[in-house]
């Protein structure tokens, strides 16, 4: 690689096809043979005032005297450079990668290298408290869009070299960066291996965001209604996982890690939850798995009761519910669909709004939709009571807010067709469907089916922390995980 | 496609089990009415032993090879691989039909009387083969949820039973004669048709121990007994003026004012019915070699659902489909003699070839 | 296309599956109550819809059965009958002889009927309660509840009468009476089978 700064100036300005954000400065550097330097940086990526500090200021200064190009590019690293981030190119198809990562590459015309040197400046927004993922007893930092900085919130989590980042490139456009983070004591070498593979496998032209990958991570040929892939925007929760020999991707650009492999018991687990009491814990828990229930069949239970046995309902309610269902025109099943699907709008609606107008949909969904359709005769009160409570029980757990709203339609149109025996059969289609999915090679039903007695003291309760520390349980460790039996590096 | 893992003897034999109380609950007049509980009783341990004894073969060829039927004969002798898996075919399609009919007669006669049988037996075959097609590993793993919801069903049934229990409704004597005796036995070794599942299926499993065959079909018969108590004693007499004893021990059961227990009798109902058509199927495949292939699968599926078109229409069909004695006559080739005869075949040849 | 044709295959079977038995529950006429009368010699069956109000609504068919009361019912007079939440019906006294065995054969075969709806024998004052006032049927169930927990031999569910009339140790069934006399009150007595 001996440098002629005209070539690479030129390479890289047809690269670029002259885009104004890139910079080349030619310099001459003060010495008896008049060298000629490049410091190529692309403009907004830098901290001009760490460039000129740390670099171009000691550099221009510095006296070369009779030294030739490559000795004047040597004494450069060793003597002039004063920032502590500085990465020798092997090639100079390096350079596009690193420019647009903020760094500055330096080059003497005539010698044989290119030095990146680390003045990475851009403004990005700081640590703040994650609002998908808030605790009442924890951490109040969540993860932010540089790599970097995630990096940095886990390291001084698990401060011990058996914590790895491993960097991969994805996205043939992009060339977005990703971080492979898992401690090497716990996680299976195997697992890691298919992780690997998956991302290399990954042809996107760009990966703008953690949904772009999550799907290159699931495993092939299982239902995709649950996703094996967790995501987290919490350093401790990711730790947590690190330490049960999961592995977590970080994106450039992203606020959250994706953690693979991913269980379905997971998503009832939260951070409070190791913070709180453990009976507090257990009965948290036991109440997520509750509203779960109720989330997905409440709509569709009403609709096969109200539709085909409302013998069931207790008397006062039956009478209730008969005399409300009586002065609206539509059938039940057509009038739940119909406001499930009217709550969703306005759940759209009140997401992509500005907030200054969210007070605005909130009266006109309380007041018009709630009230004086009922008044109206339009809906009637059960069925706005039966939508709002699963609504609300589908926020417990979040994180299956999308598979709880698909399977919720799905019972209701079951419940209103087939009555109860339709709900009876789609919930043994939609088991069979869940037990058949796996995270990584590992049962994404893991603890409950296939049962692990050893892993249930993480899964409606949670045991104390003297249990819970006397042996880590780690995921490949689950029975029946595929290459589980791998040997490790 | 995923890889069929082998997974715990256990968990198979908790799948098998909850295969086997299906039977009860799908019980139609099949118990004498005139025999008392105590000899019930007698008629379930001699049933039940015999289903045990069934077993024998299947574990023995288990233990010595590790293998089922199938993998015995696979590379070994093509013609007899052949040959038992029609015969296997035939007889899983004739124990499909077995369930199939009387759950879908229960429904339509006692849960929904206006729906149509064949379209329920087309709906749950439908469930059935996306699950066949997913394996056997993944119906055991539904196994487990299916086990818990049955828990809940009984403690609702039994729970809801207690306050109609009336030790005056019948007694504890020994009531009943040779003909009873033979009648009751023979429709307890119904349950025997999972010795044949197990016999074609026990290569997939890990650590399998013949005292688990022995818990699993204890734990059936204590299944039965407690339904065939609770119909004796809180139900009575009532429970012969119709049809379907359990489902009418579900009616009577309720807690306070919550009742409607019977919904939850025809949803465990309908899922073993479900699991035992998935397994039949994953067996079927499993003789052809295509265990996983979905064209198969659904082909299998057709041909139970042609079958359960006639026995709609032509009760002489239905009728031969759910005779109890032929089913256990089947069963008895199917878990003893297909498997001996297999077994004799293999060292017959290994012994030629030494 | 595959695909397509399953799924239209599937929608199809599951439209076909359940809509013919579907009951309302808006126009479903859930009975709560049965009252058997006579006079001129008729019988009449009154069938008492379930309603959250104070005043009963209660239609009378003229039949000989309570068989052919259902059927009457369904065919003119209550389209959309619903039994399965019977929870009480009450004979008079003096027509028991006539209707009773016939009725309680005929229930114990339908599974439509919960076997464990009350039944109580009641006088010609009291069913003129039962047809001026709602709160008189809360009020002789939950006397009939008293009434078992009192003496456990009286038969006050359908389950229990029909296990005593069956049992062949003696000649005689001991059932709930309800009569009226300015206010409700409840005895037992054996009637003979």
């Amino acid at each position: 690689m001996n440098n002629s700064v005209q070539e690479i100036k030129d390479r890289l300005t047809a690269a670029f096809a002259g885009s104004a954000d890139l910079t080349i400065r030619s310099l001459t550097l003060k010495s008896r043979c008049s060298l000629s330097a490049v410091v190529i940086t692309v403009e907004g990526l830098c901290n001009k005032e760490a460039l000129s500090q740390s670099f171009l200021n000691p550099l221009l200064a510095y006296d070369f005297a009779a030294m030739n190009a490559q000795q004047a590019y040597d004494t450069v690293i060793s003597s002039v450079l004063a920032s502590s981030d500085v990465v020798e190119l092997k090639d100079e198809r390096q350079i596009v990668p690193f420019i647009t990562s903020g760094f500055a590459v330096f080059g003497v015309d005539g010698a044989d290298g290119l030095v990146a040197v680390g003045v990475q400046g851009y403004s990005f927004r700081g640590v703040s408290e994650p609002e998908s993922e808030v605790v009442q007893r924890g951490s109040r930092e969540g993860f932010t869009e540089p790599l970097r900085v995630n990096m940095s919130m886990l390291r001084r989590r698990i401060k011990n070299p058996d914590l790895v980042f491993e960097q991969i490139t994805v996205g043939s456009k992009s060339k977005t960066q990703l971080m492979l983070c898992y401690l090497q004591s716990a996680a299976s070498m195997c697992l890691l291996q298919k992780l690997r593979q998956r991302l290399g496998s990954c042809d996107l032209e760009t990966v703008l965001a953690s949904g772009y990958l999550a799907e290159y991570l699931e495993d092939p040929h299982t239902s995709r209604l649950f996703s094996g892939v967790g995501i987290s925007e919490r350093p401790d929760t990711v730790c947590g996982k690190l330490t049960e020999g999961r592995i977590a991707v970080l994106i450039d650009g992203t606020p959250a890690a994706l953690i693979i492999p991913h269980l379905f018991v997971e998503e009832f687990q939260g951070v409070d939850d190791y913070s709180n009491r453990t009976y507090y814990a257990a009965f948290i828990r036991i109440l997520k798995y509750l509203s779960f229930l109720a989330a997905v069949f409440l709509p569709g239970l009403y609709t096969a009761l109200a539709q085909f046995r409302p013998e069931y309902f207790p008397t006062w309610i039956l009478t209730e519910t008969s005399g409300s269902l009586s002065k609206t025109p539509f059938p039940v099943t057509i009038e739940v669909l119909m406001m499930t699907f009217v709550y969703e709008i306005m759940k759209e609606a009140g997401l992509r709004i500005p907030k200054s107008l969210g007070h605005a949909v909130s009266i006109v969904g309380a007041l018009v939709i709630g009230e004086s359709a009922v008044t109206a005769g339009i809906i009637s009160s059960s069925t706005l009571m039966v939508v709002a409570t699963a609504a609300i029980c589908s926020y417990v757990t979040s994180p299956l807010y999308p598979p709880i709203t698909m399977l919720r339609y799905i019972f209701i149109i079951a419940g209103g067709v087939c009555g109860l025996w339709g709900i009876v059969l789609a919930t043994a289609v939609v088991l069979i469907s869940m037990c058949s999915k796996t995270s990584l090679g590992v049962p994404y039903m893991s603890s409950l089916s296939p049962f692990s007695l050893k892993t249930m003291r993480d899964v409606f309760i949670r045991s104390s922390w003297k249990k819970l520390s006397r042996h880590t349980i780690r995921v490949q460790k689950f029975p029946e995980t595929e290459g589980a039996s791998c040997s490790r590096k | 496609m995923q890889q069929e893992v082998r997974f715990s003897s256990k968990r198979f034999f908790l799948t098998l089990m909850l295969c086997a109380c299906s039977v009860i609950l799908l019980q139609n007049g099949d118990v004498s009415q005139s025999s008392s509980f105590a000899f019930n009783v007698v008629c379930v341990a001699v049933g039940l032993f015999i289903c045990f004894l069934m077993f024998i073969p299947a574990a023995v060829i288990k233990r010595r090879t590790d293998a089922d039927v199938f993998t015995l004969l696979q590379g070994r002798s093509v013609s007899a691989l052949r040959a038992v898996a029609v015969f296997y075919a035939l007889y899983f399609i004739y124990t499909a039909e077995f369930f199939l009919l009387p759950y879908t007669d229960m429904f339509c006669k006692k849960y929904y009387s206006d729906a149509p049988p064949c379209v329920i037996s087309f709906l749950v075959l439908a469930g059935c083969v996306y699950a066949a097609f997913k394996g056997i590993n993944v119906i055991t793993r539904f196994g487990i949820f299916l086990f818990a919801f049955a828990m809940l069903t009984n403690v609702l049934i039994f729970g809801g039973s207690l306050s109609s229990l009336n030790l005056a409704n019948n007694s504890f004597s020994f009531e009943g004669d040779p003909a009873d005796f033979l009648k009751n036995t023979a429709y307890f070794i119904t349950p025997g048709f999972i010795a044949v599942l197990f016999a074609c299926l026990s290569s997939y499993v890990n650590g399998f121990r013949l005292r688990q065959t022995a818990v699993s079909l204890l734990l059936t018969g204590v299944k039965f007994i407690c339904i065939l108590f609770f119909v004796c004693f809180a139900v009575g007499a009532y429970a012969s003026r119709q049809e379907y004893q359990s489902f009418v021990l579900s009616r009577v059961a309720h807690l306070g004012s919550f009742a409607g227990i019977e919904s939850f009798l025809t949803g465990v109902s309908t899922m073993s019915v479900f699991m035992i058509t998935s397994l039949v199927l994953c067996c079927i495949g499993k003789g052809f070699g295509k265990s996983k292939s979905l064209p198969f699968i659904s082909f299998a599926a057709a041909v139970i659902f042609i079958i359960h078109l006639a026995a709609a229409y032509n009760q002489s069909v239905a009728m031969f489909f759910t005779a109890p004695l032929l089913f256990d006559s089947l069963t008895l080739a199917a878990a003893v003699i297909a498997p001996v005869g297999c077994y004799w075949l293999i060292r017959r040849s290994s012994r030629e070839k030494t | 296309m595959k695909r397509l044709s399953l799924t239209a295959a599937l929608l199809s079977a599951v439209m076909l599956s359940g809509c013919g038995s579907s009951h309302k529950i808006e126009t479903a006429a859930v009975i709560e109550n049965v009252s058997v009368d006579s006079r001129g010699g008729q019988i009449y069956y009154t069938f008492f819809r379930l309603t959250g109000g104070d005043t009963p609504d209660g239609t009378e068919i003229p039949a000989d059965s309570f068989e052919q009361a259902c059927d009457l019912a369904r065919r003119e007079y209550i389209p959309n009958l619903s039994l399965a939440k019977l929870e009480l019906l009450m004979i008079n006294r003096d027509i028991c002889g006539e209707v009773l065995k016939r009725d309680i054969e005929y229930i114990s075969t339908q599974s439509s009927f919960s076997p464990m709806a009350y039944f109580t024998l009641c006088d010609s004052q009291t069913l003129k309660s039962v047809c001026e006032n709602t709160s008189v049927q809360q009020l002789i169930e939950e006397q009939l509840a008293l009434c078992k927990s009192q003496n456990a031999d009286v038969n006050i569910s359908y389950l229990s009468l029909f296990n005593s009339y069956s049992r062949a140790d003696s000649g005689d069934v001991t059932v709930p009476y309800v009569s009226c006399d300015g206010e409700i009150r409840i005895s037992a007595i054996k009637i003979s089978k």
